[in-house]
C-alpha cells in the first residue's frame, strides 16, 4: 500500500522537478559566463559553487545579498531575469506538492493505508459491519463494552464523518467504500484470523444477499449476520447455509403473537432484552378486535401474529407513499379517514395498530383512533429513533420500534450467546411454564433477577477447572452453597446449560459440571459475586464441597 | 515512434556520454577535465533520474536505482572539487583523483542504465 502513495507522489512531481532544475542549471551557467568585479577591481569570474549557492537562495527567495563582491550591471541585469525563471519554477514546484497533499487519489490511498494499518493492529476478535446507521451504532456501542472490536465500511463518506466524530472508544476503524466490493472486504480484514464475523444489515436483501454470496466465498470460517425480511431471499439464504438470518418483521409477528397469547413467554423475552421480570398492567394487551392500520410487511407480520392468537381483526389498508401522494399531506384524520376508521369499527374496537412506515402518520392514525375512541390501546410503529421523542409525549401505549428490536436481537446473538439459545428454547415451552419460572426466579432473586453467562475454563472459572481436572465430581448442587455458612444456600438459578450442541434448559441440581459447558445463570447482584468467588478460589472452593 | 521513448532515451545517452567526457583523460591532472562538463552531467543526470520517477514496472525500478547511484556519485565528485578548492589549503593529487574515480562510478551505472534502456527497447518488438 505504502508504495501506491509513493508513485502516485513520485508521477505528479515528475515536471515540476524538470522546472526546478532546468531554470536552476540556466541560472547558474549564466551567472558563472558574466564577468564580475571584485573589492580590488580585478575583473573576477564565479565558481560553480558561488553561483551555486547564490542561485540557491535567491530562488527560493531567501535573499541574502550579493555575494561574494558586489555584483556589476551585466551581472544584475542577469540575475534580474533568473530572479523570475527560478521563483516562478520554484513557486510551481512547491505549489504542486501543496496540491498534490489535496489531492483526493493520495488522500485515498493515505487514508487506506492508515485504515489497514488499524485493522492489522486489531488483536481482539472483531466483526465487520457494513452500513453505520442508527442500529448499527447502537451494536457498535454495545459491543465495544465487550471483548469485541469493531470495523466499519460504509459507501457514503458523510456517515464514515459522522462515525469519526462519534469518538467511539475503543477506536472503530472506518472507512468509505462499497460493501460489495471484495477487495474493500479484505482491507477491512474479512482475512484475518481475529475477524469472527461479519454484519450486513441493509434494508435491500438483494445486496444483503450479494455481500453474503461474496462474504462466503472469500471466507467459510467467519459468521454471516444478514437482515432478510422477504421469503425468497430467506429461503435463498438458507440454502447457503446461512443461520443468522434476522428478519425484524418475523420478531414482531412473534413478539405480537406472545405478548397477547401467552405473556408470561413474552415477559422472560423481554426481561432478557433487559425489562424488569414484572408483568405490568400497561404491558398487557387488551382481548377484543383489533384494527390494524397499514398493511405491508409490517402489517402482513402483525396480521400473522394476529391470526395465530387467535384474534378477531381488521384491516385498513393504508399504504404511506400513495396515501402522502394523494392527499400531500401526512395527518390523518379528515373525514374521509374518519368514515374509513368507523367502517372498520372503531368504537368498539379494543386496540388500534398504527404500522405504515410513515412515522407522522402513524403518530396522527393513533391521535385521531384515541379521539373517536378514548378506551382504545394505541399500538404505533416508529421507524427512527429520531421521533422518539415525539411518541412518548403521545401517549401511544407502545412503540415497536424496528431498528431498536433489530439492534437488540443482534446484539444478544453476538454479545450474549447463550441468553439468545434461551429465547430461543423458551419459545418451544408453553405459558404456564413460564408463568412458574418467573415466579421462581422472582423469589430466588428477592424480585431482582439478573443473568449472566459462565463457560467453565481455566480463565473464567480458576478453581472448578483446576478441582475438574483432578477428576472430581463436582455438581450444580454443590456449587450454589453460600461461602458464609454451606448448609445455606446461594440465591442463583442455573437457567440453562449448553454443553457441545446440547442444550439443556433447567438442569438439574444433582449434574455433574463438566469442563468447558456453558451456563446460563441468573442471580441476584450479591450472589453472583459470592458465586464467582467460589468458582475461582480454591479454598472457597474446598469450603463449600466440604472437604 | 513514441515521444517519451525518444525524450528519455536522448536524456539517458547524453548522460552517459557527458559522464564519459568528463571521465577521459589523465585522473590526475585536473586540466584535463572539465569542470562545465561535470556540471552538464550532474544536470542531464537529474533529468534523467526525473524521467524515470514513476515507473511502476520492475525495469523502471532498476533504472531510478541506478540513475540514483550515478547522482549520488556525481554530486559527491563535485563536493570534493568544491571542498578541494575552498575547504582543504591544497588541492592534492589524492584529492583530484577522488573527484575524477567517483565520476567513472557514475559512469558505470549509467552505462548499466543505457544497457537496460536497449535491452527493452530490443525487447519489445513494435
Amino acid at each position: 500500500m505504502n508504495e501506491q502513495i509513493i508513485w502516485i507522489v513520485l508521477k505528479r512531481l515528475r515536471i515540476p522537478f524538470l522546472v526546478i532544475i532546468v531554470t536552476f542549471s540556466i541560472s547558474i551557467i549564466g551567472l558563472m559566463l558574466i564577468p564580475g568585479m571584485d573589492d580590488a577591481g580585478k575583473p573576477y569570474h564565479f565558481t560553480f559553487f558561488d553561483a551555486f549557492y547564490f542561485v540557491s537562495y535567491m530562488a527560493t527567495t531567501i535573499g541574502f545579498g550579493e555575494a561574494p563582491y558586489s555584483f556589476s550591471y551585466p551581472q544584475r541585469i542577469w540575475v534580474s531575469f533568473s530572479i523570475y525563471l527560478t521563483v516562478i519554477g520554484w513557486f510551481y514546484g512547491i505549489g504542486t506538492i501543496i496540491s498534490l497533499i489535496q489531492d483526493k487519489a493520495l488522500s485515498r490511498a493515505i487514508e487506506k493505508n492508515s485504515f489497514r494499518k488499524q485493522v492489522l493492529s486489531l488483536h481482539k476478535n472483531f466483526y465487520i459491519i457494513l452500513g453505520y446507521n442508527s442500529v448499527t451504532k447502537s451494536i457498535i456501542n454495545r459491543l465495544s463494552d465487550q471483548e469485541y472490536r469493531v470495523v466499519v465500511l460504509d459507501k457514503d463518506s458523510a456517515k464514515i464523518d459522522d462515525l469519526i466524530l462519534e469518538n467511539f472508544y475503543p477506536h472503530v476503524p472506518a472507512f468509505t467504500a462499497e460493501a460489495t466490493d471484495q477487495n474493500m472486504l479484505q482491507l477491512a480484514g474479512i482475512h484475518e484470523k481475529n475477524c469472527v464475523g461479519i454484519i450486513s444489515l441493509f434494508e435491500n436483501d438483494a445486496k444483503n444477499s450479494e455481500i453474503a454470496t461474496i462474504v462466503k466465498l472469500l471466507n467459510k470460517k467467519i459468521d454471516i449476520i444478514v437482515k432478510a425480511t422477504s421469503s425468497r431471499y430467506i429461503e435463498y439464504f438458507n440454502a447457503m447455509g446461512i443461520k443468522n438470518l434476522q428478519n425484524p418483521f418475523e420478531i414482531i409477528s412473534r413478539r405480537m403473537y406472545h405478548s397477547i397469547a401467552a405473556p408470561n413467554i413474552w415477559l422472560l423475552e423481554m426481561w432478557i432484552f433487559g425489562h424488569s421480570l414484572k408483568m405490568k398492567e400497561r404491558d398487557k394487551l387488551p382481548q377484543g378486535k383489533y384494527i390494524l392500520c397499514g398493511y405491508g410487511r409490517m402489517g402482513k407480520a402483525i396480521e400473522s401474529g394476529l391470526k395465530q392468537a387467535g384474534l378477531s381483526y381488521e384491516i385498513l389498508d393504508i399504504n404511506a407513499d400513495n396515501y402522502i401522494k394523494e392527499r400531500e399531506s401526512t395527518i390523518f384524520g379528515d373525514e374521509e379517514d374518519v368514515q374509513a376508521l368507523e367502517n372498520v369499527g372503531i368504537h368498539n374496537a379494543s386496540c388500534i395498530i398504527a404500522a405504515t412506515k410513515d412515522d407522522l402518520l402513524n403518530l396522527t392514525i393513533v391521535q385521531k383512533a384515541k379521539q373517536l375512541n378514548p378506551n382504545i390501546f394505541t399500538i404505533a410503529r416508529e421507524n427512527s429513533l429520531d421521533e422518539l421523542n415525539i411518541f412518548r409525549a403521545a401517549k401511544v401505549n407502545k412503540i415497536f420500534i424496528l431498528e431498536q428490536i433489530l439492534a437488540d436481537v443482534i446484539y444478544n446473538y453476538l454479545a450474549r450467546p447463550l441468553s439468545d439459545l434461551f429465547i430461543r428454547e423458551i419459545y418451544k415451552q408453553d405459558d404456564m411454564w413460564a408463568e412458574i419460572i418467573i415466579r421462581m426466579l422472582n423469589r430466588v432473586t428477592n424480585m431482582n433477577p439478573d443473568y449472566f453467562e459462565l463457560e467453565i475454563t481455566h480463565d473464567s472459572t480458576y478453581a472448578l477447572a483446576l478441582a475438574l481436572e483432578n477428576s472430581e465430581t463436582i455438581t450444580l448442587g454443590q456449587l450454589r452453597r453460600s461461602r458464609a455458612d454451606r448448609n445455606e444456600l446461594l440465591n442463583i438459578v442455573y437457567l440453562l446449560r449448553k454443553r457441545g450442541d446440547e442444550v439443556q434448559l433447567m438442569p438439574e441440581s444433582d449434574d455433574e459440571v463438566q469442563m468447558n459447558d456453558q451456563y446460563l445463570i441468573v442471580a441476584s447482584h450479591e450472589a453472583k459475586s459470592d458465586f464467582e468467588y467460589i468458582v475461582n478460589n480454591i479454598y472457597e472452593l474446598d469450603y463449600v464441597l466440604g472437604k | 515512434m513514441n515521444m517519451h521513448k525518444i525524450i528519455s532515451g536522448f536524456f539517458f545517452i547524453l548522460a552517459m556520454t557527458l559522464n564519459f567526457g568528463f571521465f577521459y583523460g589523465d585522473p590526475t591532472k585536473l586540466i584535463e577535465h572539465s569542470s562545465y562538463e561535470l556540471f552538464a552531467t550532474i544536470i542531464v543526470n537529474l533529468i534523467a533520474t526525473v524521467l524515470k520517477l514513476g515507473d511502476k514496472t520492475q525495469l523502471g525500478a532498476v533504472l531510478l536505482a541506478t540513475s540514483l547511484v550515478a547522482d549520488i556519485q556525481l554530486i559527491a565528485s563535485a563536493t570534493v572539487w568544491t571542498f578541494g578548492i575552498y575547504v582543504l589549503d591544497s588541492f592534492q593529487t589524492e584529492a583530484i583523483t577522488a573527484v575524477i574515480s567517483l565520476s567513472g562510478g557514475a559512469l558505470i551505472a549509467n552505462i548499466i542504465s543505457v544497457i537496460l534502456f536497449i535491452g527493452d527497447t530490443l525487447k519489445s518488438k513494435r
